[in-house]
């Protein structure tokens, strides 16, 4: 019992963050940096040690050395720089006392549904309340009444769906006369506007921070990337109200779920969020493992709220998770490569589905004109077959020392990473017995880490071959090097050969009209011009496939012997700019040989030809058709079919991409890295859970198919058993409403984190979370329908003294907005704003410097959108990392390097700059005031007082959802006179000019124009939107 | 019409006790009213509660106030410029030895490729008898005034991870800058201007951009704040077209005024917070115009740095850094992104000198003269250093991380002195290392600060600006 006058300890309030923050550094969890073989995280150790005599704080070691004027003695020691306070002593000597019980830290245990308390005059709240209400009690606090209905209605728009209300909503509410009406009205709204498609995007971006959504890989040349289709799907989850597991179940392993389609491959994006270096001479491989750990951090914040950072290098100085603990969960992501798929819309899914059956069905016609189609084409296959020249694959053994990385595969084929240069000119060579080689092979293959899958490394996964060159140098029996020889080409054969067309615009030269460059047929590639290029781009929807050219030289090559053969592949179709998208490579590639006598004048389809080392007989339907396909181009009869189908495919549309995870057939092994030195791998590991979270449980899709760790790994994050994932997510839910986590650190909830200041609400909403089906619309509506939630927010001076972050909930919580708040509202308010869902991300207007070097690193593309697209939601703008877009970044959104969790809420001269004087803010406030004349008409100069006074009722509503009192509309009554005068015409006629010079530039329009087109008097307007832009700039208008 | 900042400061103290804007005030509050002395805590603590940029003492007295950062982004060659390796000259076109280039990773080149003879002729200088290149002539003149390092070494090869390592400490995005550092530490000299100003200049951004001047997990209004010595030197700085002064002024007011009176009625203090965020960026408005107008400098200033008001240029930027500085801007980052030869050594030295050398001797020279350079530190250096061996033909160097050159001028600092030295091929350091960590150490003590006590709590752990690294490089200090 405690004794009188004091509290009784409990461990994890008052003790654990004691001990963890001033001793388990030397006296913690890791090994390797324990000294004294003491631990004081394990009771029994402590004991053992004599460390702590539970009951006798007199005979406690530890007491002992805290309180020790000795130097030498004196507990942390004086370097750390950190103390014990005389208040922590005493607690620590009084948990001693009581018998120094260790209580199991409270977020490694799994929430269970806490007694709701029954507190006198909560009754007309929810659960919520019951809960904070006790505490407001227990600490003698008087809790606000409730906002006025017009301040809730205003706070439900921005929290729910990050929008003001519009006046008619306002409207609404206003004549909601009687209290049980406007309850229930009240409700209605609530249910309104968790269905309204702007919930979706709302709280897509709140999760978006975590997930380090960005439109662009970062590092130094931060290209462009696409993954709005991850964006898109996070809003739409949150919009059907995805149940959170599957939610996190399909960002981690969506590939890996039995039946994955499009949507579940796509959420993997979140994986893929990290950053990549492009930057030349960047080891894939260290960049490689810099992503994995980022998606570690990312799932630790995010999910499961724990720190891991630390043990990348060692095993945590304050939490149980140990180095090798954190390369067991690393393990379970260590089995995808980087991919980057095609994605439809479901227009274009529609369309391309439109064309596979038509051509289907053109092809079903060409097989009813033949007696047996697959007699036919089994006798093509075989006369293929019989001309076919053997191949001989090559295994490169030099590659250049570049930028530009090259990796070898083991089928012999060279894969080409990292930096991606517009123009390169790359010599490959091998020593080799040469004998006779009839003709050359360049395999153009595909790999999931390629754009589309490839086989190019351009966007569309395509590449070009500008010229191809081989020189063979004998090598006498004596080692020494003969003259090298160029080989003559006289042939190029691909199965490819599109027709000569000009570059796309993404390859061309800085001054596009002065291009001369083609791609074209495989004969572009030896024809000695280095404008002309052999592509394998056929157009959307075909391109991303195996390809091969063959070459044929002028006479054989013929070699008894040794001999380096080099193989120069010279690609210089790319673009101007290689710190953009504009390369235009191929992205695999493997050479290979032949000795046949004769080279047949035409290749098969790479495809088909795979086909050729499987009996017919063996054949699935898919491929007799593929082979049909292949057969049907070789008839001449059937050109015009072909022609047809041929235009099908031209109207094949062109589709965005998504970064995905790509599953390899066989995971990567999985190493300790000593102090987190991807070069330093020491002990192999497996994938499992971390002993002090709950197990991971071994499990299978089948009965003869184990489930992929990654799969397995993304249900366990999400498995009922685990402590701190539903608390982590509803902890982040209601720090979204109160600013404050009930749990402050919304990213830590290990030992050093302080403990939550309602433990039992957030075990409730942690429990009702999981028990509703993981639905976060559940939640939602909780917090909304508490009485918390609801009160008012204003307070004394020494309430906001007593309580600043308004933890214990007496107040009702006021906020700034979050940036996409702050830019939304304004365009809203100024009637510009465009609701449209959903896309490729879009480019308001931003000054142009901000994008070319030396602000930029590179010249960075920003086509300012002009057709409404600049005045969409803020969850839409590009985001680059490196040059965030300033109006959002300045009001503190996130840069997306890394996780967030909880962002910075600063205010700040460059925020106030903004709201005064960026473009698309001073937009606003001219739309506003033309709003406002519109809605109250009258004849200029205005003579009626109550009219303007309307008006400036009526501004200041849209902004703030209220009207203003008396004198508020008397501050900006006195303005409007002010600049009314101002506007006055002056006697001079230069003074005039002038006057009505700086008019049109205010206003975009001249004064003759605006009066012509819009009935609306200049100086009018004019007066109108410095009222506007005042109000637009107030405390209130951006604070929810 | 602009009411003095001392009527600011009383009326904000009047209305707002505590003006808790950020999160991280209270730890803030925690640390300065435990720093400050006894008799004026009161005043002083409630004073950084309501401006969190409030000007703190550091832990110790401190011997410089202001530092001036001229990055040199790209890495420049240590070879042509401070480190004098005739070795090198004689070794020019042989292999390194093989044991050299154990374990090592380059970017670009076969670790194995040959060695390149410095470009460039050396000589002594000044009394100190520093050795330097032929293409810094300006910078020979002040040769006794630089503390020259060529001991430096960094732990990255590319160019994003050790920008941010130099910038942050840490390979990674997200750390805070030192720049964010030191304005979390000290506050704010200036009350009409950023503590932290950033220049570009030089053919491209640096690598790590914005990561560069980041407050990582610092209140964001640490960050660094992007000046142009051309066109609007703040975004947003300008009042918007047709809108006069005096409107931009009518309307603050009545912004003001209507907050104030919000503040009355709902008692939040982050209003106050905001009041006074619009009055100093109406300050702003009209004192970083005036603070970047190189017009009023004299011919002979212009001269002696070669700057042309108007021009975006290296130089420029070196005199507004100097203007800054004399405005109460603690700290000032000057990037100039042009020194990564891995071609044209010779002409891209030559040319980045031409671009560079006569601004920077200028700088030490006018802080001198003006008694500014000793309360200022001056640093000069890039990222990382170029290998001895050549990329391509016979005019490139690749990326090296173990072993580079930089200088330091100012306060503190021991001047005419020659620190550190590499091996005979300039491949290793030699003697005296002094890693990035031991940089930072070392700047941070010149600011009176004791690198493992500035710390900030993030995810549960104190994070500082040498992370668990660093030692003072006290042979470089005075005594």
């Amino acid at each position: 019992m405690a004794k009188d006058g004091q509290d009784a300890i409990d461990f994890n309030r008052d003790i654990r963050g004691v001990l963890s923050d001033k001793c388990f550094l030397c006296h913690g969890p890791d090994e390797s940096t324990r000294e004294a073989d003491l631990r004081l995280d394990v009771r029994e150790d402590a004991i053992d040690f004599g460390a702590i005599q539970p009951g006798d704080a007199n005979l406690s070691e530890i007491i002992a050395r805290i309180q020790s004027d000795d130097p030498d003695l004196v507990m942390p020691p004086p370097e750390t720089g950190k103390s014990v306070t005389p208040n922590e002593q005493r607690r620590l000597i009084q948990w001693i006392n009581q018998g120094a019980s260790y209580d199991e830290h409270w977020a490694f245990v799994p929430p269970v549904h806490p007694t709701i308390p029954d507190t006198e005059n909560a009754s007309d709240g929810n659960a919520i309340d019951q809960f904070v209400q006790t505490r407001l009690v227990s600490q003698r606090r008087q809790r606000n009444g409730p906002a006025d209905v017009i301040t809730l209605v205003r706070r439900l728009h921005l929290d729910l769906t990050g929008l003001p209300p519009t006046i008619e909503c306002l409207d609404r509410f206003d004549a909601a006369v009687s209290a049980a009406n406007q309850a229930e009205q009240i409700e209605s709204l609530i249910d309104e506007l968790l269905e309204s498609p702007q919930f979706g995007e709302r709280w897509a971006r709140w999760w978006l921070d975590a997930a380090r959504y960005a439109d662009s890989a970062g590092y130094e040349k931060d290209m462009p990337r696409q993954t709005f289709f991850y964006r898109d799907w996070v809003i739409d989850s949150m919009n059907r109200d995805y149940p959170y597991d599957q939610f996190i179940i399909d960002q981690i392993a969506g590939d890996l779920r039995p039946g994955a389609g499009q949507a579940e491959h796509v959420a993997t994006g979140f994986l893929r969020n990290s950053m990549t270096n492009e930057e030349g001479g960047a080891d894939p491989e260290q960049f490689r493992i810099e992503g994995m750990f980022d998606r570690m951090d990312a799932i630790g914040k995010a999910i499961l709220g724990v720190t891991t950072q630390c043990a990348q290098c060692h095993t945590h100085k304050y939490d149980p998770l140990s180095h090798r603990e954190y390369y067991q969960m690393f393990a379970a992501l260590n089995d995808f490569d980087e991919g980057c798929i095609t994605v439809y819309t479901p227009e274009q899914a529609d369309q391309r589905q439109r064309i596979l059956n038509r051509a289907a069905a053109l092809e079903t016609e060409l097989k009813m004109q033949t007696k047996d189609w697959i007699a036919d084409v089994e006798s093509w296959i075989d006369t293929v077959s019989a001309t076919r020249p053997h191949w001989r694959t090559l295994q490169i053994t030099e590659a250049p020392y570049e930028g530009q990385k090259y990796r070898f595969l083991d089928d012999g084929s060279i894969l080409s990473e990292s930096y991606a240069p517009t123009k390169s000119d790359a010599k490959f060579s091998l020593i080799t017995d040469v004998g006779t080689i009839t003709a050359v092979r360049l395999d153009a293959l595909k790999h999931p880490q390629l754009p589309r899958g490839g086989p190019g490394r351009s966007i569309d996964g395509t590449g070009a071959l500008s010229e191809f060159k081989m020189t063979v140098t004998p090598i006498d029996s004596d080692g020494t090097y003969g003259k090298p020889i160029d080989i003559k080409f006289v042939r190029a054969i691909s199965e490819i050969n599109p027709e000569q067309r000009d570059l796309k615009p993404q390859y061309r030269a800085k001054d596009a009209l002065a291009d001369d460059r083609v791609v074209g047929p495989a004969s572009y590639a030896i024809d000695g011009d280095l404008k002309t290029a052999w592509t394998t781009d056929i157009g959307p929807g075909r391109s991303n496939t195996n390809r091969h050219i063959i070459f044929v030289p002028e006479t054989p090559v013929q070699v008894d012997g040794r001999a380096k053969l080099t193989f120069n592949l010279i690609q210089k179709h790319g673009g101007w700019n290689s710190d953009d998208n504009q390369n235009f490579l191929i992205g695999r590639y493997r050479f290979g040989t032949t000795d046949a006598k004769s080279i047949p004048e035409t290749t098969i389809d790479s495809q088909v030809e795979s086909l050729l080392e499987i009996r017919c007989a063996d054949w699935t339907d898919r491929q007799w058709n593929d082979a049909f396909t292949a057969y049907r181009m070789t008839r001449e009869q059937w050109s015009e079919t072909n022609a047809d189908i041929e235009s099908l495919w031209k109207t094949h549309p062109e589709t965005a991409t998504q970064l995905v995870a790509v599953a390899r057939e066989k995971p990567r092994p999985t190493y300790v890295f000593a102090r987190g030195d991807f070069l330093s791998p020491t002990e192999e590991v497996q994938t499992d859970a971390p002993e002090f979270l709950h197990p991971m449980m071994e499990d299978r899709l089948s009965a003869n198919q184990p489930m992929p760790d990654r799969l397995r790994f993304a249900r366990w994050l999400v498995d009922r058993d685990s402590p701190t994932t539903a608390r982590v997510i509803v902890n982040r839910i209601w720090q979204a409403y109160f600013g404050r986590g009930l749990v402050k650190t919304p990213e830590d909830f290990g030992f050093q984190s302080a403990p939550p200041s309602h433990p039992d609400l957030l075990d409730y909403l942690a429990v009702e979370l999981m028990d509703s089906g993981w639905s976060l619309k559940h939640i939602h509506r909780l917090i909304v329908s508490s009485n918390a939630y609801r009160r008012d927010s204003s307070g004394l001076r020494e309430d906001f003294l007593d309580d600043p972050e308004n933890q214990w909930l007496a107040r009702g919580p006021r906020l700034p907005m979050e940036a996409e708040m702050v830019r939304d509202a304004a365009l809203m308010a100024g009637g510009l704003l465009n609701l449209k869902i959903g896309g490729p991300s879009v480019y308001p207007p931003a000054p142009e410097f901000l994008f070319l070097p030396p602000t930029s690193y590179g010249p960075k593309i920003w086509r300012t959108d002009q057709s409404g697209d600049e005045y969409r939601r803020s969850v839409y703008v590009h985001h680059y990392r490196s040059i965030p877009y300033p109006p959002l970044q300045i009001f503190d959104a996130p840069k997306g390097d890394a996780a967030c969790v909880r962002r910075n809420r600063s205010n700040t001269p460059l925020q106030a700059l903004v709201m005064l004087n960026e473009t698309q803010f001073v937009e606003s406030a001219r739309g506003l005031a033309s709003r406002v004349l519109r809605e109250f008409p009258g004849e200029f100069p205005c003579d009626d007082p109550a009219m303007d006074r309307q008006r400036v009722r009526y501004a200041f509503r849209i902004c703030t959802s209220r009207y203003p009192d008396e004198d508020e509309v008397a501050v900006l009554i006195e303005l409007l006179q002010s600049r009314l005068e101002a506007w006055l015409p002056e006697a001079s006629p230069d003074a005039r000019k002038q006057k009505e010079q700086r008019l049109t530039s205010m206003l975009g329009v001249s004064p003759r124009v605006l009066k012509q087109i819009a009935g609306i008097d200049a100086r009018e307007l004019a007066a109108w939107m410095t009222i506007c832009r005042t109000i637009l700039n107030l405390d209130e208008t951006v604070t929810k | 019409m602009i009411p003095h900042q001392v009527t600011q400061r009383r009326w904000f103290l009047q209305q707002c006790q505590l003006g808790l804007g950020h999160i991280a005030l209270t730890s803030l509050l925690a640390k300065s009213a435990a720093a400050v002395s006894k008799s004026d805590s009161n005043s002083e603590a409630v004073d950084h509660a309501v401006n969190p940029m409030a000007p703190k003492p550091p832990h110790f007295p401190a011997k410089i106030k202001n530092v001036i950062v001229l990055f040199m982004g790209g890495g420049p060659s240590q070879f042509e410029l401070f480190d004098h390796k005739p070795a090198l000259q004689k070794l020019d076109g042989t292999l390194p030895p093989a044991e050299l280039l154990d374990g090592y990773r380059s970017a670009f080149i076969n670790p194995n490729s040959k060695l390149l003879g410095p470009k460039f002729k050396f000589a002594r200088h000044g009394q100190s008898g520093a050795e330097l290149s032929e293409s810094l002539p300006h910078l020979a003149k002040v040769a006794d005034d630089l503390c020259i390092i060529k001991s430096m070494t960094t732990d990255a090869f590319n160019h994003a991870p050790a920008q941010l390592m130099m910038s942050t400490g840490s390979q990674q995005f997200g750390r805070p800058s030192m720049g964010s550092w030191l304005t979390y530490g000290l506050g704010s000299e200036t009350e009409d201007l950023p503590a932290y100003v950033v220049f570009n200049s030089g053919k491209k951004g640096p690598s790590a951009g914005a990561g560069n001047w980041s407050s990582g997990f610092l209140p964001t209004l640490h960050s660094g704040v992007e000046f142009r010595s051309s066109g609007d030197p703040v975004l947003y700085l300008s009042t918007p077209p047709g809108i006069s002064d005096l409107e931009q002024r009518q309307t603050l007011d009545a912004v003001n005024t209507l907050n104030r009176r919000r503040l009355d009625v709902v008692g939040d203090p982050e209003i106050a917070t905001r009041v006074n965020a619009y009055e100093m960026a109406f300050r702003m408005q009209s004192s970083a115009p005036e603070a970047m107008n190189l017009a009023d400098e004299p011919e002979h200033m212009l001269k002696l740095y070669g700057a042309e008001p108007g021009k975006m240029s290296f130089a420029n930027n070196c005199l507004l850094a100097r203007r800054l500085v004399q405005r109460g801007v603690r700290f000032i980052q000057l990037f100039h992104e042009s020194w990564d030869q891995h071609g044209g050594l010779e002409s891209g030295i030559r040319q980045n000198c031409l671009d560079t050398d006569q601004a920077c001797a200028a700088l030490v020279q006018d802080l001198k003269q003006r008694g500014m350079l000793d309360e200022t530190l001056v640093i000069w250096g890039g990222e990382f250093g170029r290998t001895p061996m050549v990329q391509g033909g016979n005019d490139g160097r690749d990326h090296h991380p173990n072993s580079f050159s930089m200088w330091m001028a100012g306060g503190g600092l021991k001047s005419g002195l020659t620190y550190g030295s590499t091996d005979e091929l300039g491949f290793n350091v030699g003697e005296n290392p002094v890693h990035v960590h031991d940089l930072h150490a070392t700047i941070l003590h010149l600011l009176g600060f004791d690198h493992k006590r500035l710390t900030y709590r993030f995810q549960g752990r104190d994070y500082r600006l040498t992370d668990v690294h660093g030692e003072v490089v006290q042979d470089i200090l005075h005594a």
